[in-house]
Order: structure tokens, then sequence, then C-alpha cells
């Protein structure tokens, strides 16, 4: 016991440093916690939003994925439903298009156009793209369909905000 | 296109290829219509809202014309005749109107646009999935009246 005497000061200094930590980590964490919030936020499902498609049911002809989002316009909250073309390409992966005319903005329809089957058809000024979204010369669009990000979860599609592609 | 700035600034680029115009028409009453005439006007929004995201790129979707159910209908069609000489001249070719008050049917013979007359459905007894489903099918039947009325002009 007499060996490992502490004496008043180093009582006192253990004591101010502890306390004196605590106040700090409790100055710190909350701020801390602000400025890494917005990566943990992304790291969360959030921005996917699920839809009613099974990817097991997906196969090579294009289906319309209906899916509902809230839209914010200002104070005006609203449940927007927005779709996807989504179909399983020959070696299977699946591919999620947009159906945004790249062009100005009308909603394309898988083969309605009689005179050009199997392609994507705008019925507003007759623009084309191949099943894979690809602009086709000649027609009005210039760039190819944009592309969903998507997940799997419990054999469900989720996706995600549409992205434009590089190539045309 | 909706009649927002940000949808005009696009317009603006791209004029020449819009080159039609919808105007809902939208009754208001306060007698004993006037849950009737709410929904129409509701329905009729809801519709046309959905018909723009559609053929966003071809057509213009003005805000309405809204006017009392109590108006003379003839100074009614005299001042829509008006709205569609104005665009007209501004080099729009095609005129739809779009309401559930069945009164602009008879005088659908002094209009040159076309109007399209579509029951209201009962929003109330609706949840709102089924509610959208129900809107997209009209919706759909509408579209095939439109593409048909561009092609005639090719």
């Amino acid at each position: 016991m007499s060996k490992n005497q502490v004496s008043r000061r180093q009582f006192l200094s253990y004591t101010l440093t502890g306390v004196g930590g605590f106040m700090a980590a409790g100055m710190l964490m909350p701020m801390v916690r602000f400025a890494i919030d917005p990566v943990l936020k992304a790291n969360a499902t959030g921005d996917f939003i699920p839809t009613k498609q099974k990817i097991a049911d997906l196969t090579n002809e294009p289906v319309r994925v209906d899916y509902t989002f809230t839209q914010v316009d200002a104070w005006y909250e609203s449940e927007v439903t927005s779709s996807a073309w989504v179909y399983k390409d020959d070696s299977g992966n699946v591919i999620a298009l947009s159906p945004v005319c790249k062009h100005l903005g009308c909603t394309v329809d898988w083969n309605t156009d009689k005179a050009n089957q199997n392609h994507f058809f705008c019925p507003c000024h007759y623009g084309l793209y191949t099943k894979d979204g690809s602009n086709v010369p000649g027609t009005p669009p210039l760039a190819p369909l944009d592309v969903f990000p998507f997940i799997e979860k419990d054999g469900f599609l989720y996706l995600g905000k549409a992205k434009p592609r590089k190539e045309a | 296109m909706k009649w927002i700035q940000e949808d005009m600034e696009m317009f603006v680029k791209a004029r020449e290829y819009l080159d039609t115009v919808v105007i809902p028409l939208y009754p208001i009453s306060f007698g004993e219509d006037v849950k009737q005439t709410a929904n129409m006007t509701e329905f009729i929004n809801l519709l046309t809202t959905q018909l723009e995201r559609q053929f966003k790129g071809r057509l213009i979707l003005l805000p309405g014309f809204t006017y009392f159910k109590k108006q003379d209908s003839d100074k009614l069609v005299n001042d829509l005749l008006q709205w569609e000489n104005t665009l007209i001249s501004e080099d729009f070719k095609h005129v739809f109107y779009v309401t559930s008050d069945s009164d602009w049917k008879l005088k659908e013979q002094e209009l040159t646009g076309s109007l399209i007359w579509l029951p209201a459905l009962p929003l109330e007894l609706l949840d709102g999935k089924s509610r959208n489903t129900m809107i997209d099918d009209q919706v759909k039947q509408l579209l095939n009246l439109f593409v048909k009325r561009w092609h005639n002009e090719l």
C-alpha cells in the first residue's frame, strides 16, 4: 500500500484530465456526427425505391415497372408514379431504362410503332431507340436513354436515380 | 410542358417542336352542384397533369380556363374562341380542350379546336392507388386520340 501512494497533486491532475476529457468528448461528438452525417445517410438503402417487380420474373421482353415516390414542390408534397422499362439481356443481366425521351422529355413506349418492331418509340416526334436504349441516328433524340442503377432485395427490384450514359 | 418558367426556357429553344396546346376547362359553382364542379375540376386537373407527362415534348398544358357555371355560355364560347385565335396566331396547330362539364358538348361545333369530354370519376370513393391506375387508363386512351390527330396532319 505504501508503495502505490497517490499524492494529492497527482490525484487532482488525474481527476481534472478525466473530467476535461469527458467535457471535450461531449462537445466534439455531436460536431463529428454532424460532419459525417451525409456519409452515413448515403450508406443506407434510402436512395433506392422499391418496386413490385420480382427479378426472377423478368424476361428478355421489356416490361413497364411502376414505382412511386414523394415529390416535393416547395411546400406541396405529392405522390408521383414513374416507370422504367426493365428486361434481361442475352447474358441475363438486368437492364432498367428510363422512359423519358432524350429529345424533349415525352414518355417512350416499347414496340408501339408498327414500322419499327422491337424499338422504343417516342410518339411526339417519332424518336426511336434500339432495345439497349441507343438512339437511332436520323431521329430527333441525340442521346441514348438514361439507365437506372438498381439493387436486388428479397428478390424484388429496387431502382435508384436514372443516370445519363456517355457513349452515343 | 407546363406553364412554368423552367419548361418555358426549354420551349423557347425548341419552339418548332411544340405545336399543340391543351386547355383544361374548369367549372366553378357554389350552388347545388358545388361538389360536382369541384370534383370535375379535380379530376381534369389530375388527368391533364398525367397527359402532360406523357407528351411533354409536344404539347403545352395551359393553367386552364376557369369559369362560373352561371356565366352566359355564348359569352364563354366567344372568350374561348379568342383564346383559340391568339394561339393560332402564335403558330400552334392543334388546340385541345379537356373537360368533364357536359355543357361544352353542346357548343362543340362552334369551337375550332377538339373538345374532349370525359365523365369525372368519383374521386372521393377511390384510394390513391386505384385512383392513379384509373386515371392512367383513361390517359392511355387519350394518347391514341392525340397521336391520330398528329398523324392526320402529315
